[in-house]
């Protein structure tokens, strides 16, 4: 090396560093894009009670978004629970999201004051969250993507978990289970599972989605048995009516990545589309017996379940609508 | 100035040891790691963060990812080949490969100006790949011109683990970033540019372009002369017997999605797995070279592969405690360091000095078309029988190719050495 060139590769590495620190420095003295306490603007919210979003300001997106109760045709946000995806019932919630630092995501289980009792590391980009209805056990879906040691990314693939909410700890992964179809051991090396429902009467029994190949099963499963069975194809995300006779799921057009949202009868097998003549990603909730809420990602909507009416907007700038089927803690005791 | 040379010293009363004339690697392979080093920091540093910063800040759906890490997979090995002749022909390694760094650094600050839709990205990502592609050949001919033949391994270890220390770098240095400034990714792209700048600065300010031995003489290479590798005894010798180790040897994708079954634990220790595989990578990089350069490439890499049994052996248990997991983990950490840097070596000394990047190039891509018949054997075996049932079938065709290789690569080494 002459000493020349020596001196100019000196130089570099001394600017390097400098530029480099400052812009840092002052990214780090900055205002946080992951600061959420910022309201949405929710023009249009019907006088609901019984619901909880995440919502955030358009005009400051932010990386989580607020967990929001609906009171009154208004938004409420108690507390700092932020997260890109919800779900609750029964007094336990999961709350998914990007960790503090912005490079980790984390789930956070919180209880009816919405406040945060344990959290779990995620290895993955949140996707689906779902809650027993008696708030024994907790879902959670993540996609994990290229892992970058050894350039040896991974192909794309989910993971879920099956999480005991009273605790806050993972039970088990779906990829452990016995999965079984037409009576026979069924296993590929490309096997993903995502989009638990729990069964309302009996939370042990869930419905996924397994995808293997161009295939994406509905699976029906038992959790103490840690075993699944397929039962049909081309069902996605799938979500149990209140009563358990209905699923409610996305149906991809062969090809794609776009979606249509239908409603599988259990007992007759019979399928309908519903009237959302757009493309939605989204594993649907049951707001009642009639009535599916969903977003497409940037409004909540519903519409009825049996393939009449229009979609409506229920809340704007928000997501991952869940029922509330009995009020909040902190709700109750700021009315009383 | 390099520790091996410091410590070579303890190293000298092994009798069993052939006594090389010289185990110090030349100063243009301790830059070229710098380079590789710097270059991968840079890489790893955007690479760690991407699936974030799509899915939060672009809104984008995470399946496009599936699509765009696609596009990192085929650009690279259409241009390996092209790049490692064109050196050849042209005499000008360090150019090409500082053409293939350039367009990486250029493809970073593309990812800082313009950053914002989602297939800009997959285009800018697709660069950064072709211009690995580009570099990857002349970079291995370069390291291996600068070596003589008695530590042509330990120099490819050097690189291999100053290259796996800037992989190991990126993320952490991508962590830190954002613990300090949460969520500002352009800070990360920033950085990441400077870090790719400086490498392709090491590259072209220290290393000598032109370090062969003896002056260049007669017409620079032909395309047919070298097709003609392919016809050469030794060289041919030497791409079957890489095949078939090839095609014997799961992916490492595979393994780990393998051993992820095998183990219960917190998803939060899934990318620990990575962690422990590439230190011992990386600390085994060094000392596997000079093996390889005392007591023969040959058997270390055949030693290197049989590790692999070891990984195997992991993949047929019912299940995996804490114990098991890291001694299949170290096993898969040794094969990687005994594996590609030796081969690579090994082609280094059967290789004619003028054709050493085409030869290199040709290997490299014979080897990922090898990897690839593997991964979609290994995955259409597990659905049709099973994990452990597949993994019973490459057992044996892993034995097989030990058989088949060992024979065909000693032959290539001698005729090397002698002919």
């Amino acid at each position: 090396m002459g000493s020349r060139n020596a001196k100019i590769l000196i130089g570099l590495v001394v600017l390097c560093l400098v530029g480099g620190g400052v812009y840092v420095a002052i990214a780090a003295t900055g205002p946080s894009p992951t600061e959420t306490n910022v309201r949405p603007v929710a023009t249009e919210v019907l006088a609901r009670t019984d619901l909880l979003v995440r919502a955030v300001d358009p005009k400051k997106p932010t990386l989580n978004g607020g967990v929001y109760e609906l009171d009154d045709g208004k938004l409420r946000h108690d507390g700092d629970l932020s997260c890109e995806r919800v779900y609750y019932a029964a007094g336990h919630g999961i709350c998914m999201g990007v960790a503090p630092s912005g490079v980790d995501y984390t789930a956070t289980i919180f209880n009816d004051r919405l406040e945060g009792e344990a959290t779990i590391s995620l290895n993955g980009l949140p996707s689906r969250a779902r809650v027993s209805a008696d708030g024994r056990y907790g879902a959670m879906t993540v996609f994990v993507t290229g892992d970058s040691y050894l350039a040896s990314s991974t192909a794309f693939s989910t993971r879920t978990y099956v999480v005991d909410m009273a605790s806050g700890n993972v039970l088990a992964q779906l990829e452990e289970f016995e999965v079984s179809k037409d009576g026979k051991p069924f296993d590929s090396v490309d096997f993903n599972f995502w989009g638990m429902t729990f069964d309302p009467a009996d939370s042990d029994r869930f419905y996924a989605t397994l995808g293997t190949g161009d295939h994406h099963y509905l699976v029906e499963g038992d959790i103490a048995a840690r075993e699944m069975r397929v039962l049909r194809d081309g069902v996605e995300c799938p979500s149990l009516s209140p009563d358990g006779s209905r699923i409610a799921f996305k149906a991809r057009i062969p090809g794609t990545n776009r979606w249509r949202l239908r409603v599988l009868d259990l007992a007759t097998l019979e399928e309908h589309p519903v009237v959302e003549r757009r493309s939605i990603d989204d594993q649907v909730e049951w707001l009642d017996e009639d009535t599916l809420a969903y977003s497409d990602g940037v409004d909540v909507f519903t519409v009825p379940a049996d393939g009449s009416g229009e979609p409506e907007v229920l809340v704007r700038d928000a997501t991952s609508p869940v029922r509330l089927s009995a009020p909040l803690a902190s709700a109750g005791e700021q009315r009383g | 100035m390099y520790q091996v040379e410091a410590s070579k010293a303890l190293l000298k009363p092994r009798l069993w040891f052939r006594r090389p004339e010289s185990l110090r690697v030349s100063r243009n392979v301790l830059m070229l790691g710098f380079t590789s080093m710097l270059t991968d920091i840079s890489s790893e540093m955007v690479a760690t963060i991407l699936p974030l910063y799509l899915v939060f800040s672009l809104g984008a759906s995470p399946l496009a990812l599936g699509a765009i890490d696609g596009t990192y997979r085929g650009a690279a090995a259409v241009v390996q080949v092209l790049a490692g002749f064109a050196s050849d022909r042209w005499r000008r390694h360090k150019q090409v490969a500082e053409s293939g760094y350039g367009l990486s650094a250029f493809s970073k600050v593309a990812l800082v100006a313009a950053g914002n839709s989602i297939g800009g990205i997959g285009a800018i990502v697709a660069f950064d790949r072709i211009g690995k592609g580009i570099r990857t050949a002349p970079r291995d001919a370069l390291i291996s011109l600068s070596s003589t033949k008695d530590n042509l391994a330990t120099s490819f270890g050097v690189h291999r683990a100053l290259d796996s220390a800037g992989a190991m770098l990126g993320p952490l240095v991508s962590f830190g970033i954002l613990l300090a400034a949460p969520a500002r990714f352009d800070a990360v792209f920033v950085v990441s540019t400077l870090f790719a700048f400086l490498g392709l600065a090491v590259l072209v300010l220290t290393v000598q372009g032109k370090p062969w031995r003896a002056p260049r003489e007669g017409a620079p290479p032909s395309l047919r002369k070298a097709a003609g590798l392919l016809r050469d005894p030794r060289f041919s010798l030497l791409l079957i017997a890489a095949v078939v180790l090839s095609m014997a040897s799961v992916s490492d994708a595979l393994i780990y999605v393998g051993l992820q079954r095998k183990i219960d634990f917190e998803p939060a220790v899934f990318p620990l797995l990575y962690v422990v595989t590439a230190v011992v990578f990386m600390a085994l990089a060094i000392p596997v070279g000079r093996l390889a350069d005392r007591v023969g490439r040959v058997p270390v890499l055949l030693g290197g592969f049989a590790l692999l049994f070891v990984v195997y052996a992991a993949l047929m248990l019912n299940s995996l405690g804490y114990f098991g997991l890291i001694i299949s983990l170290a096993a898969l950490g040794g094969y990687f360091a005994a594996s590609e840097g030796v081969l690579t070596a090994i082609a280094g000394a059967v290789l004619p000095e003028d054709l050493q990047a085409s030869g290199i190039g040709i290997l490299i891509t014979v080897v990922s078309i090898g990897n690839l018949v593997s991964s979609l054997a290994f995955g259409a075996l597990w659905l049709a029988i099973g994990l452990q049932q597949a993994v019973i079938v490459f057992v044996v065709a892993l034995a097989a190719a030990l058989a088949v290789a060992a024979p065909l690569l000693l032959r290539a080494q001698r005729s090397a050495q002698y002919g």
